[in-house]
């Protein structure tokens, strides 16, 4: 890897976040030619953490929008402080009137007023959004689409200008286009396919769960008070449980709550006993827990019914 | 270089990977940051600017290997470290030699002792005897033979023994068992390196050949236009290919009538309560928003002659769940099944052999008037006043008794009921066809014998 790729790595690594070459690469890639990075994966691999770490390595505010069905332009990007305007034609109503009491006819008032109209669309009465705070934001941000696949296509067409762009216009006010270019990030759990027109525009990277190797480390970063023997065997175990093809992987995160539960249980080694008792703090549906559990018997030379055959 | 990625990326397209030209340039610009030394990270460069899909992936890794795989090296010169007299004895025994043999062998023994690389016209001349051009697509496995061909056209089976003769005339002559040894060592090396820039060779002319295939194959708006009954295996594979981009075309039509249906439409009800608070002023002003996601109940029939139209509709169904409330879906021949919840799993194909084998095709008598029955006695509280019914048949019944008065219940109680028959309606009504009778128990009917009509009609279930 080139220099340039592993002051990324090192970067990300200050933030206590281990990043593979493959996201370091990418990452930078998207760096350099300011593009959206699109990260797809599975649950729980660290796609959304990947951001918060890179916000925090360059020193770059957050501006996060978590995507939902139905999220719409008023909660991404702006909305008009209606109720605040009303408040203050209702208070300014005295103002108001000591303005048009000059004027003579009704034309001459409606001109008078159309003047300082702009008052009540000025960006005092703006609610910025998500979005267009990344965007007028005078430092840099990194902006991050949580969850881009459970929004609306209808909002995947709207993100699109502002991407490629980054510049929003608003009827009232005019184009409001970015200070400073932010660094985004969008995630996706692959729940339905993107659009191939956003695809078009960011670069893309699949973040899959980790090998052993690296999900120990991660482990190790994160939960040192593990014993180093013990780690190992709660990451081949969670491993293990990721070939089981069950309803819900174990993600990083759990793996992590799991290696956090054994410290605190103060366990010698991962025994039936241990497993019995934690392993709901891994898998989140009773089939699953009842597969993992006949699965490890089995390992163990029982079958799960009570006897062995052998 | 710069030709070997532009190839490279006409070989992803070739191979189902869309890549747009934009996307082709970012791939440039990524490149010119990070260089080609680093393999790997080229190779990540490529991948994330050109591949968006994860399923894409392995065909990427399989192509990249492909075409930049180690260039196969030059020649070594073995005369490079000879004198000049011991090069002359060795012209004049490899001279000698091939007089007694004839000139079989000449070519190859003057690129493996001259250390001459073959030029491309040479090349192309020995691919054209050893058959390459008489082929119209290459196989990876037919790359090799013909590679494998080419070696025997150079008299490669001569070789060893030829080389073998030359090293002991060398010897009596007088020429060192040392010098000899180093002559015998880098024509070794040669003779594998030659076999792998024939190889290569080979392998180029099997990727451009798939890239050019790909060009030459039929447009697909022709496949959409053609009758489901007369595609052949490949043209499926294309079509199902294509149903991912149908789908989103669908869906982003119905997203813009979503939005239209949402526009303006002032919800007075809503306002006056949610502004009750405010004393009444209207700060809070709410709009009615209309909930236009269809809930779908699905008859399939899945004999013979209606498996490929039941097959696309299931995965264009499958790609659209996003638009749709709530899917029940039941297949039917000669009984009823209810197969929703083979649907639910993550992989449509997987789903859709599920769904054929639970009612393996054979000598049934399909009938629909039966399976109707069947549905209204278990299942007709699927159907309210929100579902739209949809009933993917046609309509013929091998004489048996029609079940119209069931029909007419469901679409009674249905908002709407949706006929789609793959038959012309020419056909209707001819032979054992009730089509004509089911039709005005039907809200809407439509043809669907290819894929353009089912996107149409499709389009009509998410109204």
């Amino acid at each position: 890897m080139s220099d340039t790729v592993h002051q990324v790595q090192q970067a990300l690594a200050t933030q206590q976040y281990i990043a593979t070459d493959v996201i370091a690469t990418v990452l930078f890639l998207a760096e350099k030619l300011g593009k959206p990075l699109l990260a797809e994966g599975p649950a729980g691999v660290g796609k959304t953490e990947l951001s918060k770490a890179w916000a925090a390595a360059t020193n770059r505010e957050l501006v996060r929008l978590q995507c939902y069905e139905g999220l719409d332009e008023s909660k991404a990007l702006y909305e008009w402080e209606y109720a605040k305007q009303m408040l203050y034609t209702q208070l300014l109503r005295d103002k108001l009137s000591d303005l048009l009491a000059s004027t003579h006819s009704l034309t001459e008032a409606a001109d008078q007023l159309a003047q300082e109209e702009d008052v009540f669309f000025s960006e005092r009465f703006l609610l910025p959004r998500p979005l267009l705070r990344a965007i007028s934001s005078d430092t840099p941000t990194v902006l991050l689409i949580d969850e881009i696949d459970r929004a609306d296509a209808e909002f995947e067409a709207f993100l699109l200008e502002v991407l490629s762009d980054f510049q929003v216009s608003i009827p009232e006010i005019g184009t409001i286009t970015a200070k400073q270019r932010p660094v985004v990030f969008l995630t996706s759990n692959n729940t339905r396919e993107l659009s191939e027109a956003l695809k078009r525009r960011c670069l893309y990277i699949y973040i899959d769960y980790p090998d052993t190797e690296e999900e120990l480390r991660i482990v190790q970063l994160k939960v040192p008070d593990l014993a180093p023997k013990l780690a190992q065997q709660a990451v081949q175990t969670v491993q293990a449980l990721r070939q089981l093809n069950l309803k819900k992987n174990p993600s990083i995160s759990e793996t992590l709550d799991w290696a956090r539960a054994l410290v605190t249980l103060n366990a010698q080694a991962i025994d039936s006993q241990v497993l019995e008792n934690t392993l709901t703090v891994l898998l989140k549906y009773e089939a699953d827990v009842e597969r993992a559990r006949r699965a490890m018997q089995r390992q163990q030379g029982d079958n799960g019914y009570g006897r062995t055959y052998r | 270089m710069e030709e070997r990625i532009a190839r490279f990326i006409a070989g992803l397209r070739a191979s189902g990977v869309r890549v747009s030209i934009a996307e082709s340039q970012d791939a440039w610009r990524a490149i010119s940051h990070l260089g080609i030394q680093d393999r790997e990270a080229f190779r990540l460069s490529l991948r994330s600017t050109l591949v968006k899909d994860a399923s894409s992936i392995p065909v990427f890794d399989d192509l990249f290997t492909q075409y930049f795989g180690q260039a196969p090296p030059p020649l070594l010169d073995p005369q490079a470290e000879l004198t000049p007299e011991q090069q002359q004895m060795l012209q004049n025994m490899v001279q000698q030699m091939l007089d007694q043999l004839g000139s079989n062998v000449q070519q190859l023994l003057d690129w493996l002792l001259n250390g001459q690389n073959p030029t491309q016209d040479e090349l192309d001349a020995l691919a054209d005897q050893a058959g390459m051009n008489d082929m119209p697509s290459l196989s990876r496995w037919e790359a090799e033979q013909i590679a494998r061909r080419m070696q025997r056209m150079l008299g490669w089976d001569w070789l060893q023994e030829v080389l073998d003769n030359l090293w002991e005339a060398l010897a009596e002559q007088g020429m060192d068992p040392h010098t000899i040894e180093q002559l015998k060592e880098q024509v070794a090396q040669n003779q594998e390196r030659l076999q792998e820039q024939i190889g290569e060779y080979a392998g180029q002319h099997m990727r451009d050949n798939r890239v050019e295939n790909a060009q030459r194959q039929k447009p697909i708006n022709d496949l959409m236009q053609r009758p489901f009954g007369s595609l052949n295996q490949t043209d499926m594979e294309r079509l199902r290919q294509e149903v991912r981009r149908l789908a989103a075309r669908l869906r982003s039509r119905a997203a813009l009538r979503q939005k239209r249906g949402k526009q303006g439409k002032l919800d007075p009800k809503s306002t006056i309560r949610a502004n009750l608070r405010y004393n009444g002023v209207p700060f809070d002003v709410r709009y009615r928003e209309r909930r236009l996601k269809p809930k779908l109940v699905t008859i399939l029939d899945v004999s013979t002659s209606m498996r490929p139209v039941a097959e696309f509709f299931l995965r264009l169904l499958y790609e659209l769940q996003d638009q749709i409330q709530k899917t029940r879906s039941f297949a039917f021949i000669d009984h009823l099944e209810d197969v929703t919840p083979d649907l639910l799993t993550t992989q449509i194909d997987e789903a859709i052999t599920v769904v054929l084998t639970k009612l393996p095709s054979g000598y049934y008598n399909t009938d629909l008037g039966y399976s109707l029955r069947q549905f209204e006695t278990a299942y007709l509280d699927t159907v309210d006043s929100r579902t739209t019914v949809v009933v993917l048949g046609d309509g013929r019944n091998n004489y048996n008794d029609p079940g119209l008065e069931v029909l007419s219940t469901i679409n009674r109680r249905a908002r709407r009921l949706i006929w789609m028959n793959p038959e012309h309606p020419a056909q209707w009504g001819t032979g054992d066809s009730d089509m004509l009778s089911y039709a005005p128990n039907c809200s809407e009917v439509y043809q669907v014998c290819n894929l353009a009509q089912l996107e149409q009609a499709i389009d009509r279930i998410l109204l």
